[in-house]
């Protein structure tokens, strides 16, 4: 009872903020918006990792990273639009993704979840240093001219293009929805996720499974390393503030809830725009986010022991 | 005035109420079982008595002193020492280390005195090879060294959970001895969690029956063996 | 007479580490330095590990550190030496009021928070500009001791061996019952008397003095700093990946990783510019896939399995 009072009051009150913020500065709302879609569709292909096989990939950021460099590489050689070589980017990920499953993660299944932490963060380095000793630390970018899309309402005028990711991200949600309650393989994938054992004992190949579920989602994220290369400029280290935006959205939404990373990338959005629009404040709007990811993980464990 | 006592205790975990308003006491140099049909909330009661759960509402009183709220670190040094159902050891330390661990912590021995103590408590427990893994250890001994663990607090109110599963009837008969003497020589109040009646006939004074977290009888085993109620329950759970 | 056998060759590796100044150039000597204190670092994290609980927050710590030394001689005009007790104390302080909050956590979300940690002092330095000179960093008017080789040697040898003690202590004194306890069994500990969350918080606190001390020796040592360079990721990493290839909860396994993983990487350096950290990369995902006990694991492995061996025979 009083934990559904406190949520009327919350989005009551997120609500009120929201409206505040769009009559006095649109544009929070707007840039906000876009950015919780990048950083949802980013996140969401980690929380799918997490609730199913139950691993926290500290590499996730990587892979990415490394998916960004792939499409940067095809891209400039054949002068391909990133839009298109997201599919062969995203199936070579995928590939990636389950081989690196087979020949790492796989084997550390059983081990205490700390090792588990420490392999996928060697992973990590392993793959940034990869690309640093291969392509230098230096930045990249490729100018594609749609990115510039905007648009004027009144007196106001902002960039469309990231929609985008808004659009990406809503599609991610839908489609892991369809697939994990209407496909056969979806269904025992979300078996698996919540009881392993149950699942075998029925016959679900849990293995398989989770090589499944990993590739699915580097995929994904693969796929999204070729999109980010139309917005941003990449390095070795581009990857790994995501990793842990990821995981801070997903620890916010809860493990398994996968629309919730939507909701909690517009709250991290629109925060870190907010703090943006003060000139300022410009440099500390980064710092939101890590606040954000402490208060939160605090938050639930204080309230887990009250439970 | 009793050792520990109960007054209303009760726990729930979010709707479902494992422990239901359970009043009891024990008094020094009593063996008092703790039955009841799975899941009838005899570990969770447990649990609560010696601070690894808070309960929901009710008081815990350790002579005379409310404990209610107490960590199960403050409990552990009063004088309530226990063993876990599941066995606990701690596998990275010896096994010496494993008994010491309760007189460094619970009453502020130095680790040689620590050592001297935990030695005899072994010696009398018939705990030998104290420098051994614990990974090298049988159930019996096992169980022994949780036992000795609990004894190097020094308590005075000891819980023992399923101390005899795993053994065989030969262990088990030595484990009996072993307890009654015990709680004789230290004029311990021990509390048993046993499944097994037979052990609970020779092992007891006095025990009290848990069902669906109520405490649905109270007495010498003979009697409550014969309370309908009991029965009934014990039937109802193997239905 | 085993005992007696290893104090003896722990004294006689003290004097020759001690009279390295004698016999090594500058730039030896500074290599020196680097790998004393990444195993200063690697010591005071699995310190820390003893008790089950990762950070990857040392670079924090270290970064905390530097710039609470460089700002209490420039900004408060403390003289370089005090400057590193201020610092050293500074960590102490700020690790106790953070530890009381964040060690209520655990496995994960435990180090995902002192990761996050990190990066909050990081930006903070970086936007306090007129306070911590923001991204450019600092300059101290000279580094302590007037920068002589030998002095900075033995400056951070110094925190290195209290590091060492501190790392011995906690060995053999009941801080090892109490630390190993919780990381096998927390209920169990519990239920012995162990107070677990003072317990990590000493050890929390302890081990971050000992980083910010080592993290204030650099920045005196150098003279300078920059927010990249205080909090660079490599002071969480190259520790780290010590540790666990010379093998994790004990004193001489960080010792034995950072000296050959310390020696291997300035040689690498020299050779791939860009890059050559992927061996550390490489390590950790090996030691942790096939050797979890590390060297000193094995070393102890092969020992007991040549005993028995004999003792079969």
């Amino acid at each position: 009872m009083a934990n559904k009072r406190n949520a009327t009051v919350l989005v009551g009150l997120s609500l009120a903020a929201v409206a505040v913020i769009a009559v006095w500065k649109p544009t929070v709302l707007i840039y906000g918006i876009q950015a919780a879609g990048l950083y949802a569709s980013i996140a969401i292909p980690m929380g799918l990792i997490l609730g199913i096989v139950h691993i926290v990939n500290l590499a996730h950021g990587e892979f990415m990273m490394l998916a960004s460099y792939a499409t940067y590489m095809l891209c400039s050689a054949t002068g391909m639009d990133p839009f298109v070589a997201m599919v062969p980017t995203a199936a070579v990920t995928a590939l990636f993704g389950f081989v690196i499953y087979r020949l790492t993660i796989r084997q550390a299944l059983k081990a205490p979840e700390l090792n588990q932490l420490i392999l996928t963060f060697g992973i990590a380095i392993a793959m940034t240093q990869a690309v640093n000793l291969i392509y230098t630390s230096q930045t990249r970018k490729l100018s594609f001219e749609y990115v510039s899309a905007s648009i004027d309402i009144g007196e106001l005028s902002f960039g469309i293009f990231n929609f985008v990711f808004v659009l990406v991200a809503i599609l991610m949600v839908v489609g892991l929805r369809i697939f994990l309650t209407r496909t056969t393989t979806g269904k025992a994938a979300l078996a698996v996720g919540q009881n392993p054992k149950g699942a075998a004992i029925v016959g679900i190949d849990v293995d398989r499974t989770y090589g499944l579920v990993f590739a699915l989602a580097s995929a994904l994220v693969g796929m999204m390393g070729a999109l980010f290369i139309t917005r941003s400029s990449i390095f070795p280290g581009v990857g790994s503030p995501f990793t842990m935006k990821s995981f801070c959205l997903v620890a916010m939404a809860g493990i398994g809830n996968i629309p919730g990373i939507l909701g909690a990338s517009i709250l991290l959005g629109i925060s870190e725009n907010f703090l943006k629009a003060f000139r300022g404040l410009r440099g500390w709007a980064d710092i939101v986010f890590f606040v954000l990811i402490i208060t939160v993980i605090l938050g639930r464990s204080i309230r887990g022991k009250k439970a | 005035m009793s050792k520990l006592s109960t007054s209303g205790l009760t726990k729930a975990f979010s709707g479902l109420v494992a422990v239901n308003a359970v009043s009891f006491a024990m008094e020094e140099g009593e063996i008092l079982g703790i039955i009841g049909p799975n899941g009838a909330g005899k570990t969770t009661f447990i649990h609560l008595v010696s601070g690894i759960l808070m309960p929901t509402s009710g008081s815990v009183t350790f002579k005379g002193q409310d404990i209610t709220y107490a960590p199960a670190h403050k409990r552990s040094r009063l004088g309530i020492a226990r063993t876990y159902q599941l066995i606990h050891p701690l596998e990275n330390l010896k096994v010496i280390e494993n008994v010491m661990i309760g007189a460094v912590f619970s009453r502020n021995r130095s680790l040689k005195e620590a050592r001297r103590e935990s030695m005899e408590i072994c010696a009398e427990l018939e705990l030998d090879r104290l420098d051994r893994d614990t990974t090298q250890l049988s159930i019996l001994e096992i169980k022994k060294m949780e036992i000795a663990r609990a004894l190097a607090n020094e308590p005075e109110v000891l819980f023992l959970d399923e101390v005899m599963a795993g053994l065989n009837s030969d262990e088990t008969k030595q484990m009996i001895a072993m307890i009654q003497r015990i709680a004789r020589e230290r004029r311990l109040a021990v509390g048993v969690v046993e499944h097994v009646m037979g052990v609970i006939r020779e092992l007891t004074q006095r025990v009290i029956v848990l069902e669906a977290g109520e405490l649905i009888a109270e007495g010498p085993y003979e009697t409550v063996s014969k309370n309908p109620r009991v029965i009934e329950a014990y039937l109802g759970g193997a239905a | 007479m085993k005992l007696k056998g290893s104090y003896l060759a722990a004294a006689a590796a003290t004097a020759v580490v001690v009279a390295f100044p004698a016999f090594l150039g500058a730039y030896p000597l500074a290599v020196a330095r680097s790998i004393m204190t990444y195993m200063a670092l690697a010591i005071s994290w699995d310190m820390l590990l003893r008790s089950g609980q990762i950070s990857f927050g040392i670079a924090g710590l270290f970064g905390l550190g530097s710039y609470a030394s460089a700002l209490a001689v420039l900004r408060g005009g403390m003289d370089p030496f005090t400057s590193i007790l201020f610092a050293s104390a500074f960590a102490a302080v700020m690790s106790m009021l953070l530890g009381l909050a964040i060690l209520r956590l655990r496995a994960m979300y435990f180090s995902i928070t002192t990761l996050a940690l990190m990066e909050i002092f990081k930006i903070v330095i970086h936007n306090l500009h007129d306070f911590s000179g923001g991204p450019e960093g600092v300059v101290l008017p000279e580094p302590i001791f007037g920068g002589s080789a030998p002095a900075l040697f033995w400056l951070c040898m110094a925190g290195l061996f209290m590091t060492i003690g501190v790392s011995w202590y906690f060995e053999k004194s009941k801080m090892h019952l109490a630390l190993t306890a919780i990381r096998n069994d927390e209920t169990s500990a519990r239920s012995s008397g162990v107070d677990i969350f003072k317990y990590l918080l000493i050890a929390f606190v302890i081990t971050s003095t000992l980083q910010g001390m080592m993290g204030a020796i650099q920045v005196q040592s150098y003279g300078f700093t920059t927010p990249d360079t205080a909090f660079d990721a490599n002071f969480t990493l190259l520790p780290l990946a010590m540790a666990l290839l010379g093998g994790i909860h004990s004193t001489i396994g960080p010792m034995a990783g950072a000296v050959l993983l310390g020696v291997a990487s300035e040689w690498l350096k020299l050779k791939i510019p860009y890059g050559h950290l992927i061996v550390y990369g490489f390590i950790i995902i090996l030691v942790i896939l096939f050797m979890p006990q590390g060297l000193v694991g094995l070393a102890r492995k092969t020992i007991r399995n040549g005993r028995t061996g004999v003792r079969h025979e």
